[in-house]
């Protein structure tokens, strides 16, 4: 019974640990330049400010209107991931895969508020998340616009 | 019905995805260096594919079903062994002092595991497909969780620069860590019926967790020349500044 417990629990910690893991190591992936800048800025994305109100100033946002920023954000961008420069018009399985992950985390954030516990970590890893899909979709963008061109050759041909 | 539907599915696609894997590792020629990936690939397609054999033709509640499905879990369990003795192999490919004694520990727990089958089966004969096969997988899976977890931590202590290695790492031990709970729970509720259909739901959407994480590795993450390399340890900034002087 009591190694049966153990087994229960400590397997149950792991599989979420590994879950996490896989989803950090993919969100770690290198992008040859920072593409998601320009989506930011063409969307009033907010979450790069937020991020960095968190992480320089440490200034706690109300978090209602924090919910409302990060959810805005995420929705925007995976309705950009699906339809922006994406000629299947649908996920990819990594993109599924931290998707589920976003919405893990949303449920974390709220359960953190409720415990009055650790919101800055769960808040910082959806940022990251949302920057992730960002870059993919600058990337995207990016590739599928212009192709070959230069910006010179896009400039002379308009 | 809609349990079985869920199971069709899930073992339908499971196998694609196998198929799917194997075909392209033998398509790209990406066999060499992935022997172990390959190896758990061909006995979960031998495996679901038994198992797919007997759904359709006797059904979910049917025994000769659980009878065959138990039976491919003790092989794969067996092939998860393989596979994450295999992995230390490759995390050690540069360290052949510290391969020598993981291999000693690897093999005394082969024995070990080999003995503790040998007597627990003496003992537990009769009750074999209802019991016995159960509690051992379980804790076949959970010995293997722990092992993938100390080569998580052995890569992660070693500044391992192997991405693809550390994924695959993570993907068997969502593949582990899933049944063994599942499992475990099966056990603490004495086989209770929302237990087992947690259990046969739980393991093969396990299963699929991992193979999506293989093959986003295998497609997506770039093979580090040479095995195991050590991450550079970036100079200290005022180190650096000083070289440049």
């Amino acid at each position: 019974m009591i190694t049966a417990t153990f087994v229960l629990v400590f397997s149950a910690a792991l599989f979420f640990f590994y879950i996490q893991v896989t989803c950090e190591k993919i969100l770690r992936r290198q992008f040859d330049r920072e593409y998601f800048q320009s989506v930011v800025t063409a969307n009033r994305l907010e979450f790069p400010s937020l991020r960095k109100s968190l992480e320089e100033f440490g200034v706690p946002v109300d978090y209602p209107r924090l919910r409302m920023m990060l959810k805005c954000d995420f929705l925007a961008l995976t309705y950009l991931l699906k339809n922006s420069a994406n000629v299947k018009q649908r996920y990819s399985n990594e993109e599924r895969l931290l998707i589920l992950y976003c919405r893990w985390q949303f449920l974390s954030l709220a359960a953190r508020h409720l415990l009055k516990f650790g919101e800055e970590p769960a808040t910082l890893r959806l940022a990251s998340v949302l920057q992730y899909f960002a870059n993919v979709v600058g990337q995207r963008v990016n590739t599928m616009q212009f192709g070959n061109w230069t910006a010179a050759d896009f400039l002379f041909y308009l | 019905m809609g349990s079985n539907l869920v199971q069709y599915i899930l073992q339908d696609s499971g196998i694609f995805i196998e198929a799917s894997l194997v075909v392209y590792l033998a398509w790209t020629g990406r066999w060499k260096g992935q022997g172990a990936v390959a190896f758990y690939l061909s006995s979960l397609v031998v495996a679901q594919l038994t198992r797919a054999c007997f759904l359709h033709e006797y059904g979910l509640k049917s025994l000769r079903y659980y009878y065959a499905y138990w039976s491919t879990d003790l092989l794969l369990v067996m092939s998860a062994f393989g596979v994450v003795c295999l992995f230390f192999r490759r995390a050690c490919l540069r360290e052949e002092k510290m391969w020598r004694l993981i291999r000693l520990f690897l093999v005394f727990l082969s024995v070990l595991v080999a003995a503790i089958l040998g007597v627990s089966l003496s003992l537990n004969r009769h009750d074999f497909f209802t019991y016995f096969l159960v509690v051992f997988n379980q804790k076949l899976y959970f010995g293997c969780l722990v092992l993938n977890t100390l080569l998580y931590l052995m890569l992660h202590r070693m500044n391992s620069a192997d991405d693809q290695l550390e994924l695959l790492v993570c993907g068997v031990g969502i593949q582990f860590a899933g049944p063994a709970a599942s499992l475990a729970l099966v056990q603490l509720s004495n086989g209770g019926r929302f237990a087992e259909f947690l259990a046969y739901q739980t393991i093969p959407l396990c299963t699929f967790g991992m193979l999506l994480v293989w093959a986003y590795v295998i497609v997506y993450v770039p093979k580090t020349a040479g095995g195991l390399a050590r991450r550079d340890v970036p100079l200290p900034a005022v180190a650096a500044e000083e070289s440049k002087l």
